[in-house]
């Protein structure tokens, strides 16, 4: 069960096994409220009889039920990419578990951990909710397997965020518009690939959590900034992105110093110990 | 009292002057130890928002009384229009400003310093304070502005260095967009950008199940789809025989009334042979040699009967008979007829037609063929 994260491409062999050992005796593929209507004939009777149910004691079979459930819930909702809150979890899984749902999240994690390379992750520490981040690097040879996933955005906020960073971690937008301009992408013109790249680049990214969307104060007309969201900040790094902005012109990323500078410093900052960790116990 | 010594305990906020009634023997030994420093006050109104708020200590003691007097109303309104003015300034010249080059902003602080000064009322120092954030706010500006010149990030090239990474190479300062070219070189640039830019980010991929969620009833309509296909295919392969059956229907039309007018001529042939004498209805519609002309006989005298040509009854025998009607009698006859109409079923099986045949020892049909 356990290996070592290496290439995605072989861990991707691996989850059909897993998952349905992991499942337990649950229903698959059914809607994730099958334990509500399939929990023990005691627990449920308990349940029906008290006002505020008693965390009676639940067997191994129902924990193992629920954090499947826990499981698929997050790796759906993180279809969207949009970051999911705790209360939505609550509500639509662990209801009457809500004792234990600290542990329940952490189990749910580990099991994302161990099987699919997924890491569970807070978006900012008290911020309640939680994004699915790989643990394994990608490999080159995996782009032909991966096959059909979507519109091709990441290409767009790649580049956007390349230049957030590179102007010094803010932006205009009306700076954005510029340059994207001339890869024919308007913001008021409908793209061939992107449908509205406006809404995609000011709603979508920023609810994903990737950029955030400031207005800048006393503008006239108004004029609003771009900067790196939250989210940005786990998947990818500064040095990445400058690496990556380096490879497009074929250079070295010394040759801009102060970026280089920059990125070097976070680098330094992240490898110094963590006190925040995946699933939080709170 | 006792919030007096809070007062007083609590020291100098920014701005604030400690409201206090000093009475001697009211004063524990401890705290006068505390403020032994301060001098104590004998200033009995409290006056917010004092001018030189930056000097923390508590050693304004001799406040100008003349501070106390109401202010100046002309001065104030005055000093609230120079504040507004400049305010005004520093948003209409936000450019200027902003400009690493320019020493604008420097000056509008140097000039909100020297009106500051003459501030004694909460009023004009709400606007000091307006200003002092769009001040501060131009001055991030600036700021970044000093950021962006020192590293040389130049988009434009970047713009172009990004076409040339996806292989798209066309010659320098041909000012050329990604728009001018057709959609497949489009796609093919953001796929390519696509895939190097996956390679730099974490990203989980989107989770699908292989086949599908749950709800399993497309592929249930599928087999009905093809069942309705295959049948519809039938249908059309049997496009001969339709052409043909529709041309035969037509025929048929015109060939019902031509059969009934004919075997109308007959039994009226019949008629005038041997007048006053039915005939008997088997004997008439039989045909001996072939049942389905016998149908085909009685369905053309139905039309007959209908139409009020003949008539049928029973005899005393009971057996039906066909008689005729004449025109005279069409007039007088068919008024009680008229409002009964009667409806008879006949129905003949094989096994009945060979009975009938064997019965009436029919041996030839009254009514020939045409053809």
């Amino acid at each position: 069960m356990l290996q070592k994260p290496k290439s995605r491409g072989r861990a991707g062999s691996q989850p059909e096994r897993e998952r349905d050992g992991g499942r337990g005796g649950g229903g698959a593929e059914e809607a994730p409220s099958t334990s509500r209507g399939a929990g023990g004939a005691g627990w449920q009777g308990s349940r029906r009889a008290e006002a505020s149910p008693k965390a009676g004691p639940r067997s191994q079979k129902q924990l193992e039920l629920k954090v499947a459930e826990l499981v698929q819930f997050l790796l759906i909702k993180d279809q969207k990419k949009i970051p999911i809150k705790r209360a939505d979890i609550l509500k639509h899984v662990v209801g009457d578990y809500k004792d234990i749902f600290p542990d329940l999240l952490k189990l749910a994690a580990q099991r994302l951990e161990y099987v699919f390379g997924y890491r569970l992750v807070e978006l900012e520490p008290k911020s309640n909710t939680y994004i699915l981040i790989n643990t394994l690097e990608p490999v080159e040879e995996d782009a032909e397997v991966r096959g059909d996933q979507g519109t091709p955005t990441t290409g767009l906020l790649m580049i956007v965020l390349g230049l957030i960073f590179m102007k010094g971690n803010s932006i205009k937008e009306t700076e954005v518009w510029d340059f994207l301009r001339r890869l024919g992408v308007h913001p008021t013109k409908k793209h061939l690939i992107f449908g509205d790249p406006k809404k995609l680049i000011t709603e979508d990214f920023v609810r994903q959590r990737y950029l955030e969307y400031r207005r800048i104060p006393h503008t006239d007309p108004v004029d609003y900034e771009f900067q790196w969201g939250p989210r940005t900040n786990l998947e990818t790094s500064k040095m990445k992105v400058l690496k990556f902005v380096a490879k497009v012109h074929n250079q070295d990323p010394k040759d801009w110093p102060a970026q280089y500078c920059e990125a070097l410093a976070e680098e330094e900052a992240r490898a110094r110990p963590q006190t925040g960790g995946p699933a939080p116990s709170s | 009292m006792a919030d007096e010594k809070g007062s007083l305990r609590g020291d100098v906020e920014e701005g604030e002057e400690p409201v206090v009634a000093v009475t001697g023997s009211a004063y524990p030994g401890k705290q006068a130890e505390e403020e032994e420093e301060e001098e104590p006050m004998k200033v009995e109104v409290a006056v917010g928002a004092d001018a030189c708020s930056d000097d923390l200590s508590c050693g304004e003691a001799d406040i100008d009384p003349s501070l106390l007097e109401l202010a100046d109303e002309e001065k104030c309104r005055s000093i609230r229009k120079q504040y507004r003015q400049l305010i005004y300034n520093v948003q209409q010249n936000r450019d200027d400003i902003v400009n690493t080059a320019s020493d604008s902003l420097t000056e509008a602080l140097e000039e909100a310093n020297v009106l500051f000064d003459a501030v004694s009322r909460t009023r004009e120092a709400a606007l000091d304070a307006q200003f002092l954030v769009l001040a501060s706010d131009l001055g991030k500006e600036k700021a970044k502005q000093l950021n962006s010149d020192m590293s040389f990030f130049n988009q434009v090239a970047f713009c172009d260095f990004l076409f040339i990474f996806v292989g798209l190479n066309w010659m320098e300062g041909d000012g050329r967009e990604l728009s001018d070219y057709d959609d497949n070189v489009a796609l093919s640039f953001w796929e390519t950008v696509q895939k190097e830019a996956t390679s730099w980010m974490l990203q989980a991929e989107k989770f699908h199940f292989i086949f599908g969620s749950f709800k399993s009833e497309p592929s249930a309509r599928k087999p009905r789809l093809e069942h309705r296909k295959k049948v519809h295919k039938m249908e059309e392969n049997g496009d001969m025989p339709t052409k043909l059956r529709k041309l035969d229907l037509n025929s048929n039309q015109e060939a019902t009334e031509k059969e009934v007018e004919r075997i109308l001529g007959l039994l009226q042939t019949y008629f005038r042979k041997y007048p006053d004498t039915p005939v008997s209805y088997f004997e008439f519609v039989i045909d001996p040699n072939s049942f389905s002309r016998t149908v085909e006989n009685i369905f053309y005298v139905s039309f007959i009967i209908r139409d009020g040509f003949a008539r049928i009854r029973l005899d005393q025998d009971r057996l039906p008979i066909l008689e005729p009607i004449n025109i005279n009698q069409v007039g007088e006859g068919n008024d009680p007829s008229s409002h009964c109409r009667k409806q008879g079923v006949i129905s003949l099986s094989l096994q009945d037609w060979k009975n009938i045949v064997a019965t009436f020892e029919i041996s030839e049909a009254m009514i020939t063929n045409s053809y």
